[in-house]
């Protein structure tokens, strides 16, 4: 939770850093101190042994000296040694007692010579004895015979004096006479002197010194529990060693020192002794332990208020961060108005800070920037749909069946590749027995080729009736669309008139695509010389081809929205391919069969590549003057109407149509023709109603011819209807409604002959419903 | 085949009139005509039950004749059930919207149902009066 903030972790890194680095330095620091300390000490712990050592051998020497003075004295004035020696021991305190001993001589009758020892009694005075004297005969003892060899003098071993009860140590200096030794000087010295310079020596504390002689026994020693006793055989196999001057043992001999030691040695010149110094390692490094301890303590505490002042100041420094973290959430959740610590610094905070108020502002700007396009798009958008709706408000429907005889059916789909597109088609009846039909495609896409689509097809309807032929009215709509076109945008049309009493028709192009021919045989593309595209030469001209439309034939019309629709290898579907998918159709195949199959078998082959251009498709199906089936004829009177009835229900009923759908047909017949009895005659002549029964196999036709006054049941408004028909005062337009419902498909005309209404009924099994 | 009506007075207040065939521009007079006697025979605020059972076509002159008898009973406080209506009957009621649907039974449980709740409300509008 701490560990969060920067400002700890930084905290915590500095310290750790610091710890480490201090650590590293005051190791090494550390380590040279200890060299150095230790040096220093050897110096030191040196020249105190050599001084000391000096010193004793000066107070050795002057019994040394003066013991050979004796001797050489002696030598020659036999008689006078005791004097001799009374006056030497006064002068050498260090001297506990003399001898001077003769060896008798070879003549056994010889009297012994006199050989005196002169001795410090303990209250100081001096007392002589005859050596000779003694029960044990001196010159047969060891320090005699041993004596006698030093001429030079020799230091003999230490021994504990029973009658002095102290240490004490010979030495022993040849008497000679004329180059024989006939006796010896023997000097007993001893060895508190040696003991007192030894404790007065200047040691570090805690050292201790001792003094070894030849044989490696302690002759001194600070601790006097070890005096006599032989000397550590690590200590004495160093002091051996070539390095005796100072000497590092991990155990020290006396029992009240702990740790490793350091010895420091000098010999003793003129005896075998060696004088040692002995340090313990724990004392040479206290001092600086406890200096190094100290430091360790200050720079702990250093440390730490490093890391303190360190946490304060980052925490200070990054506290406005902390705002700005704030902030950010604030814009995440898209809330821009809020307030920033206020600034003045220059630092990388205070740039943040700025850099963070100026993205606010601009974030703010963007956004408004961003709904106002997004409204624009929005308006955009639905003025698209609308154009749209505009668009398809243009085409008309996608199905057309012939209302006088249902001679013909036309059946059609468009499909923009954006929301609005420049592919049309057009159809309507010219006048009662021609019908005008037309496929065309704007050069362009988009909203500039529906404005084209728009302005081409309301100028062809304008101009058919005075154009009458396809070739006059792709002239007339050439030089229109000629007219300002400076964006030099062009159509593509395809126009036909088909007489609908014989299926005569006349086809004129203008750089579309050729139509197909398809019913009888394989399909046939009729690949007539066109005229130029509309819109770009005002004198083009377009040739007429002529053909006669068979029964069951189908005119295929279409943009090249087809044969162009690319698959995502951009290979086209092209014309082949869509002859090849005509030829499938069977012959007998529903008009919007041949829609189906061709835009199925397209998506097919597109699969999901984007589509590139508007598709259009036209199928205009010839189904002949074929004469309707069961034509019933009847007085405009409702007897004969309810005959007239009857007698349709039995045909249909010949015809298998079923029960529901005859229902339906007896219901929308009964309406429209009683309304036709009723209000069709108002001069009151008796008229004359037909009905004609074409039943199909998947729907029945009727057409319903009635000489009476215009009346197109389309037209007529629809009758508000409440839920219960006996609200109304007067309920009239039911009937109309009724059969205007239950109707598939109801179309009307008027011509010569009077009212034609055509009407379809669908079977139910195959629509699913029969309305 | 022609309309036919038949009609039977099981209480007082109550009417049922069988209708059967075809109820068209031809036939619908011969309802209007029968059913002013039936009103004369019927207390007011009565209900005329017609049983649709048999009517197999109905046209919008037939829905009319309905209409005028709805309207009929409602002038003389009564109501008008319509029971049993037949496929083509209930289609063209449908698109018309002739009558409320709380007005038709497709049973005669139904109907002795709703008449008995009918009934029940009278009487204890009657006690509490």
């Amino acid at each position: 939770m701490v560990l969060r903030s920067i400002a700890s972790r930084m905290a915590l890194w500095v310290l750790a850093g610091s710890t480490l680095v201090l650590a590293a330095i005051g190791a090494l620091l550390l380590s040279l101190t200890r060299a150095q300390i230790l040096q220093h000490t050897h110096h030191e712990a040196a020249a105190l042994a050599a001084s000391a050592g000096s010193e004793i051998q000066a107070r050795i020497d002057r019994v040394a000296i003066s013991a050979q003075m004796l001797a050489t004295i002696i030598a020659t004035r036999q008689d006078s040694a005791e004097p001799l020696l009374r006056d030497t021991l006064q002068a050498n305190r260090d001297m506990d007692g003399l001898a001077a001993v003769f060896r008798p001589s070879s003549n056994p009758v010889d009297a012994l010579p006199y050989s005196p020892f002169v001795g410090r009694l303990d209250n100081g005075a001096l007392a002589s004895r005859d050596l000779s004297r003694d029960a044990k005969p001196y010159w047969k003892s060891n320090w005699f015979l041993g004596g006698l060899g030093c001429s030079a003098g020799c230091w003999q071993r230490p021994f504990l004096s029973l009658s002095r009860q102290r240490q004490l140590i010979n030495y022993s200096v040849a008497i000679s006479h004329e180059g024989h030794p006939v006796g010896i000087i023997n000097a007993d010295v001893t060895l508190d002197w040696l003991h007192r310079i030894l404790g007065h020596l200047d040691k570090p504390e805690g050292a201790y010194a001792f003094v070894l002689d030849s044989d490696g026994d302690y002759l001194a020693h600070d601790n006097p529990a070890l005096v006599g006793k032989r000397g550590a055989p690590a200590l004495l196999e160093a002091l051996a060693s070539d390095q005796a001057e100072s000497v590092r043992l991990s155990v020290a001999q006396n029992p009240q020192v702990h740790g490793a030691v350091w010895v420091y040695s000098a010999p003793i010149e003129g005896t075998h002794w060696r004088l040692g110094l002995v340090v313990p390692e724990v004392q040479i490094y206290a001092g600086v332990r406890r200096i190094f301890l100290w430091g360790l303590l200050l720079g702990i505490l250093a440390l730490l208020c490093v890391a303190l002042i360190t946490l304060l100041t980052i925490r200070r420094t990054m506290a406005p961060l902390g705002v700005l973290a704030d902030r950010a959430e604030h814009v995440a959740r898209g809330e821009l108005d809020f307030e920033l610590p206020s600034t003045s610094r220059h630092d990388e905070v205070g740039r943040l800070t700025q850099s963070f108020d100026q993205m606010r502002h601009e974030l703010a700007l963007h956004l408004q920037d961003l709904a106002r396009v997004a409204r624009e798009k929005q308006r955009l958008a639905s003025e698209l749909e609308i154009a749209h709706q505009i668009q398809i408000g243009l085409l008309p429907s996608e199905h057309y069946l012939d209302a006088v005889c249902a001679h013909f059916e036309l059946h059609a789909a468009l499909r923009p590749a954006r929301a609005v597109g420049g592919d049309l088609y057009s159809y309507f009846m010219l006048d009662p027995e021609r019908f005008f039909v037309m496929v065309g495609d704007v050069s362009d896409k988009g909203i500039p080729a529906a404005l084209f689509m728009a302005q081409t097809i309301t100028l062809a309807k304008a101009l058919a009736p005075r154009a009458q032929t396809p070739r006059n009215l792709l002239r007339l709509l050439n030089l229109e669309l000629c007219r300002g076109n400076d964006s030099c945008m062009f159509v593509t049309l395809l126009c036909g008139l088909l007489d609908t009493n014989s299926g005569n028709l006349v086809l004129a192009s203008a750089g579309h695509e050729p139509p197909i021919l398809c019913g009888h045989g394989a399909p046939q593309l009729l690949d007539f010389i066109t005229g130029a595209v509309l819109g770009l030469y005002e004198d083009s001209d377009y040739p007429e081809h002529h053909l006669r439309l068979r029964q069951g034939e189908t005119l295929l019309m279409y943009t090249d929205g087809i044969t162009e629709a690319s698959d995502h290898h951009q290979q086209m579907y092209g014309i082949e391919r869509t002859v090849e998918c005509l030829a499938q159709v069977p012959s007998a195949a529903p008009t919007a069969g041949y829609i189906e199959r061709l835009l199925g078998d397209v998506d097919r082959f597109v699969a999901d590549a984007a589509q590139a251009d508007d598709i259009t498709l036209l199928a205009l199906t010839w189904h002949g003057a074929a004469q309707a089936d069961a034509d019933v004829c009847v007085a405009s009177q409702l007897a004969d109407v309810f005959a007239g009835l009857d007698r349709c229900e039995h045909l249909l009923q010949q015809a298998n149509v079923p029960s529901a759908l005859r229902g339906d047909m007896r219901l929308v017949l009964e309406e429209l023709m009683v309304n036709t009895v009723e209000y069709g005659y108002p001069d009151g002549r008796v008229g004359q109603i037909r009905v004609l029964l074409q039943p199909r196999p998947d729907a029945v036709t009727v057409e319903l011819i009635d000489d009476g006054v215009a009346f197109d049941p389309l037209q007529s408004v629809c009758p508000n209807l409440p839920g219960d028909l006996a609200d109304h005062e007067q309920i009239g337009g039911l009937g109309i409604h009724l059969a205007r419902t239950v109707t598939s498909e109801m179309r009307y005309t008027r011509d010569a002959h009077g009212n034609h209404l055509l009407l379809r009924f669908i079977y139910p099994n195959q629509n699913g419903s029969s309305s | 085949m022609t309309l036919s009506l038949h009609t039977e007075f099981p209480a007082p207040d109550r009417v049922i009139v069988h209708v059967g065939g075809r109820l068209d521009a031809m036939t619908f007079g011969e309802l209007d005509e029968a059913m002013p006697a039936l009103f004369r025979r019927l207390d007011d605020g009565g209900t005329v039950v017609i049983d649709l059972a048999g009517l197999e076509y109905v046209s919008s002159a037939g829905l009319r004749s309905f209409a005028k008898i709805r309207k009929s009973m409602r002038a003389r406080g009564g109501h008008t059930l319509l029971l049993n209506p037949q496929p083509q009957v209930r289609k063209v009621f449908d698109i018309v919207k002739a009558v409320p649907v709380s007005e038709v039974f497709t049973s005669t449980q139904e109907l002795d149902a709703y008449l008995d709740r009918m009934q029940r409300q009278i009487t204890e509008g009657d006690s509490d009066a």
